[in-house]
């Protein structure tokens, strides 16, 4: 009996096939995937083809002819010999010194991930175990600071800043956007440390830690998904920034994005957009790499804040 | 090994109270159960005696000593959590040998040490592998063993046996109560369980919002519960309550009466246990249609409607009746408990 | 956890933020009663070869020792708020007496430079979140019907307008839309105007904006809505087949039902960050046409020679208070849970 069932099921398959419950009506089908069809091509389409255009010289890119100019680089054949020229990222990388923001966002990014995540850690933590009423007015207050515009709070540091004389160095912008980050990485962390059961911890201290020594011995080792995806958001939040960035930096000290800001007014008017064009897609080609490698964790993180209600 | 004392203990968060008046003398060597439904305060008295808790007033003494300001690794306890809390980066011989690290003890007694506990809780087949890949009893007896590992003054469980199911809780329960008879460590134990309680405890502690109900034996408690709430609480099925009144040592209740009670007259509970009373053909004291007859394996479970009260009878295994049939019981005066019919209380016999 | 604990590990958290962003409020509070010092004139005599002639100067040299001693300017009170850059109380009563309908009213108020970013920012929340959340749910349904090997790959191209920074992304359209651009020229074509420019009139370059919006936040909406999809109970789902519910009534009882605290989150995000709109208005160098309440911000602070830091700081609690009124209803929310909770 039960020889056979496996070559009846085969034979009787195909005879018996029918749209089963759950299979949907063709139309609906060819429906959403036309829709989805559409919003990737929405979504993704400027990105190549801005990556596509910044190897081609300005007339081909701002074609005044015809956009298949583009394509296919007539200008850029005339005026470079080739299909493809580097000339925009020449110019922006060596002649405008894009090189210099690279590294000041790459300062920038890794200080305000790295102490954002330790002040976080700690402070989520602690918001996630403790019992007491407080924890809740913090959170609160965390939410509403978390919705203050960026720009609100510059203008309250600008005098200050300029008054104790530390505007436009790297760490008062680092300090500064750790602050402003601190409520967004407080939310996220307390609730993944709501989802470490706290038995783990608590058996940790009955077995002879300190507080302090149950959280290094026992949720640390545990920990990283959760700092992992709350990372990403914090280096995010750096490498976007421009509020900040533009208006506490230096021009020497600038970043990636207010660097590619005061491109447009210094080389539109040369006719050097290309250089903007170059440097844009600089800046986007790493965080396309990391969508790449952690597209799985920005999706939970993004999700995580929604669970939690 | 030690004498805990809980004096008049008391939780509350906000105007909460989790826990009232919790006053107790656990003996050295007992092993003690907490017993009562879930969210009655159960575990917060055992974070409590932990250290994982604040007392909101009262005295913790254990071992002659106050021990309410201490943190919970200076308590000198080890404790089993309800989801274990194992550390899932370490091997089950490192969980095990974890509070010996952190409590500094000389390395060369490690190994020994954890194997004794390995051993006792026999996890030697599996002592490399990661939490992740044990399965639910042997995570349990990983938990039991880094309890063990140490000798502690007290060991402390809450519902241990919770996530097993129902066979594995069984065996588990008693290898609980084989360790400990070994070990002759003070032993509190917290669950929801009745037959866990029934079956592990050298003295029970039913308690109910907060409060306890009553202290005492398994067969204490069993035959003389203290008031309603433990006489529905203990024994399964549990006992069966009905209202009515006492005139002149006779009990009136819907469908059921019961003479030859030495209680005043005026308005009572009465219970009896469905083990105690028994179908009789006729002159029974209850005398009503019944309402469902359950086969239960070894016996079968007559019920009757009387009022708004369901009331059980265990007989025979064969014993057969229709819904709606006419059946009597008997129900003797001396198997019957009286409660006050307001506080709830036992009236005394 | 012990209050000394808790208070160790919530330190350098707490301290972070009651220094650069409550700290910061206050300041804002304090600058925006004061406004920039006058300048201090002096006669200066410059003799030549035909005469002397008197010439008034900025007195340098007075004007930074003042500014070093009140480094905030003269106080003002409230006469920065309700100045004509503000609330301009006055300028409103007057377009109040010269209109006649409210439209014409409407029309003039909105020519004041705050209302003008007041209305453009209200527009921008109020249009963008609803569209938001609508395509994003479009979205997660259509993929969420993908084969499943399609999906990883249609996540990733979709996370890319959120991820990548506003300012950039905003560029990135804005040069796609000019008229050499792909969209601009092809829109060109379509409509047989060579002239057509997104960038010319008001109304154009608020629906570029908007559409931007849309396009940027989208996919946050997706990715809740998608992982909340995954969780809908499949229980209440083949409960629903079984009563007999259609696919269209199985996604309105029983998905949608799911969904709502999703929807109420997402828009509490969206309201949130979509007040604060300012990069897409830099990208689109939009400002001829649309002003937000932070680019007032950016623009007092960065438009000219020395920093007008007065008006910025007032446009700041102004949008400060904007940002409270906003909240108000979630907080009230939760307090409520809160105290029923307790
Ligand atoms: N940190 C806390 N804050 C407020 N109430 C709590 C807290 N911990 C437990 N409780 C409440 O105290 C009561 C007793 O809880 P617990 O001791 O865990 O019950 P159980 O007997 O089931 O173990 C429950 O009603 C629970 O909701
Ligand atoms: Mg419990």
């Amino acid at each position: 009996m039960t020889d056979t069932t496996a070559a009846d099921a085969k034979l009787i398959a195909p005879r018996r096939r029918r749209r089963s419950a759950t299979a949907k009506p063709l139309p609906l089908i060819a429906l959403s995937v036309g829709f989805v069809a559409l919003w990737v091509i929405a979504a993704a389409f400027p990105f190549l083809w801005t990556a596509w255009g910044s190897f081609k010289v300005e007339a081909d890119f701002f074609s005044r002819q015809n956009w298949m100019n583009a394509v296919t680089g007539v200008q850029t054949l005339r005026q470079t010999g080739e299909a493809f020229t580097m000339d925009g990222y020449e110019g922006a990388w060596i002649e405008q010194e894009f090189w210099r923001a690279v590294i000041n966002t790459a300062i920038v990014t890794f200080f305000v991930t790295t102490i954002s995540l330790t002040f976080g850690t700690l402070g989520g933590y602690a918001l996630a175990r403790s019992g007491f009423r407080y924890t809740f007015w913090i959170l609160i207050m965390a939410l509403i600071f978390r919705a203050m515009p960026h720009v609100t709070l510059v203008s309250g540091y600008l005098l200050p800043f300029f008054e104790l004389g530390i505007w436009g160095y790297l760490p008062t912008t680092i300090i500064v956007l750790v602050a402003i980050n601190q409520p967004f990485t407080l939310w996220m962390l307390h609730s993944f440390f709501l989802s470490i059961p706290k038995d783990l911890d608590e058996s940790a201290m009955v077995d002879g830690c300190t507080r302090f020594q149950a959280f290094r011995l026992a949720v640390i080792p545990v920990m990283w998904p959760g700092v992992i995806t709350t990372g990403l958001f914090s280096f995010l939040l750096a490498y976007n920034d421009f509020t900040v960035t533009s208006m506490l930096l230096t021009a020497e000290n600038q970043t990636m994005v207010p660097k590619i800001n005061s491109f447009l007014g210094s080389t539109q008017a040369e006719g050097k957009v290309m250089y903007a064009v170059a440097a844009v897609v600089s800046a986007i080609a790493p965080l396309f790499v990391l969508i790449m490698f952690f597209q799985r964790q920005i999706v939970s993180g993004l999700t995580a804040g929604a669970v939690k209600g | 090994m030690a004498r805990l004392q809980l004096k008049n203990v008391n939780k509350r968060w906000g105007s909460y109270v989790a826990v009232k008046d919790f006053d107790l003398d656990i003996a050295d060597q007992e092993f003690l159960v907490l017993l009562g439904p879930s969210g009655c305060g159960k575990s917060t008295t055992m974070r409590m005696i932990a250290g994982l808790e604040d007392v909101t007033s009262g005295e913790i003494v254990l071992g002659g000593r106050n021990v309410n300001n201490l943190e919970p690794k200076d308590r000198d306890i080890s404790m089993v959590f309800q989801s274990y809390g194992l550390y899932p980066n370490l091997s089950v011989y490192e969980n095990i040998r974890f509070p010996l690290r952190v409590r500094k003890v000389p390395k060369e007694q490690h190994h020994e040490m954890v194997m004794t506990a390995i051993r006792m809780v026999e996890l030697e087949p599996f002592m490399d592998r990661r939490p992740a890949d044990l399965s639910g009893g042997q995570r349990q007896r990983v938990a039991l063993g880094r309890a063990i590992v140490r000798k502690p003054t007290v060991f402390l469980m809450d519902e241990p046996l919770s996530n097993l199911d129902a066979k594995l809780r069984v065996s588990t329960r008693a290898q609980i109560k084989n360790l400990q008879s070994k070990l002759k460590t003070t032993t509190v134990y917290v669950t929801h369980d009745q037959i866990e309680a029934m079956t592990l405890a050298d003295r029970v502690v039913v308690m109910n919002k907060g409060e306890i109900q009553q202290v005492g034996t398994p067969t204490e408690i069993y035959d003389n519960p203290a008031n309603t709430f433990v006489a529905s609480f203990i024994g399964s099925p549990a006992m069966n309550l009905v209202e009515g009144r006492i005139e002149g040592g006779t009990f009136t209740g819907d469908g059921i009466t019961v003479e030859g009670l030495k209680a005043p007259s005026g308005p009572v509970t009465l219970g009896f246990r469905a083990e105690d009373a028994s179908i009789v053909p006729s002159g029974g004291q209850i005398a009503a249609p019944v309402y469902a007859v359950e086969l239960l394996g070894e016996a079968s479970m007559i019920t009757w409607r009387l009022g708004e009260q369901l009331v059980s009878v265990k007989t025979a295994k064969d014993y057969r009746a229709e819904t709606g049939q006419m059946v009597e019981a008997s129900v003797p005066a001396a198997i019957c408990h009286l409660f006050d019919a307001e506080t709830g209380k036992a009236l005394p016999r | 956890m012990p209050h000394r604990t808790f208070s160790l590990f919530i330190l350098p958290s707490l301290l972070a933020m009651l220094l650069f962003v409550a700290l910061p409020i206050g300041s804002v509070i304090y600058q925006s009663l004061f406004i920039e010092h006058e300048q201090i004139m002096v006669e200066v005599e410059n003799c030549g070869p035909f005469g002397c002639t008197t010439e008034r100067r900025v007195d340098a040299e007075a004007m930074a020792q003042l500014r070093a001693e009140e480094p905030a300017g003269r106080w003002n009170g409230l006469g920065t708020y309700f100045n004509a850059g503000h609330l301009a109380f006055e300028r409103i009563g007057q377009i109040w007496d010269r209109t006649e309908t409210w439209g014409q009213f409407l029309d003039q108020a909105m020519n004041l430079p705050f209302y003008k970013a007041l209305g453009f920012t209200l527009a921008y929340t109020f249009i963008v979140t609803p569209f938001v959340i609508i395509l994003g749910f479009c979205i997660a349904l259509g993929v969420n019907a993908l084969p499943n090997l399609a999906k990883g790959p249609v996540i990733f191209f979709s996370l890319l307008p959120m991820i990548v920074t506003p300012l950039i992304g905003s560029l990135v359209l804005f040069w796609m839309i000019d008229s050499r651009g792909i969209i601009g020229a092809t829109l060109q074509t379509i409509f047989g105007d060579p002239t057509l420019s997104l960038k010319a009139s008001p109304t154009l370059t608020w629906v570029t904006l908007f559409v931007y919006g849309v396009w940027h936040s989208a996919p946050f909406a997706f990715v809740v809505f998608y992982a909340g999809l995954q969780g809908v109970p499949k229980d209440t789902m083949e409960s629903a087949m079984v009563d007999g519910a259609s696919r269209r009534e199985q996604v309105r009882f029983v998905v949608i039902p799911y969904l709502m605290p999703l929807v109420v989150f997402i828009a509490l995000m969206q309201l949130m960050d979509n007040f604060r709109v300012f990069e897409p208005i830099v990208g689109f160098s939009a400002e001829a046409n649309a002003t937000s309440l932070s680019y007032l911000i950016y623009s007092d602070l960065r438009g000219q020679d020395t920093p007008l830091f007065a008006s910025a700081a007032a446009t700041s609690v102004l949008t400060t208070l904007g940002v409270i009124v906003l909240l108000t209803p979630v907080l009230i929310r939760t307090w409520r849970d809160f105290n029923r909770k307790a």
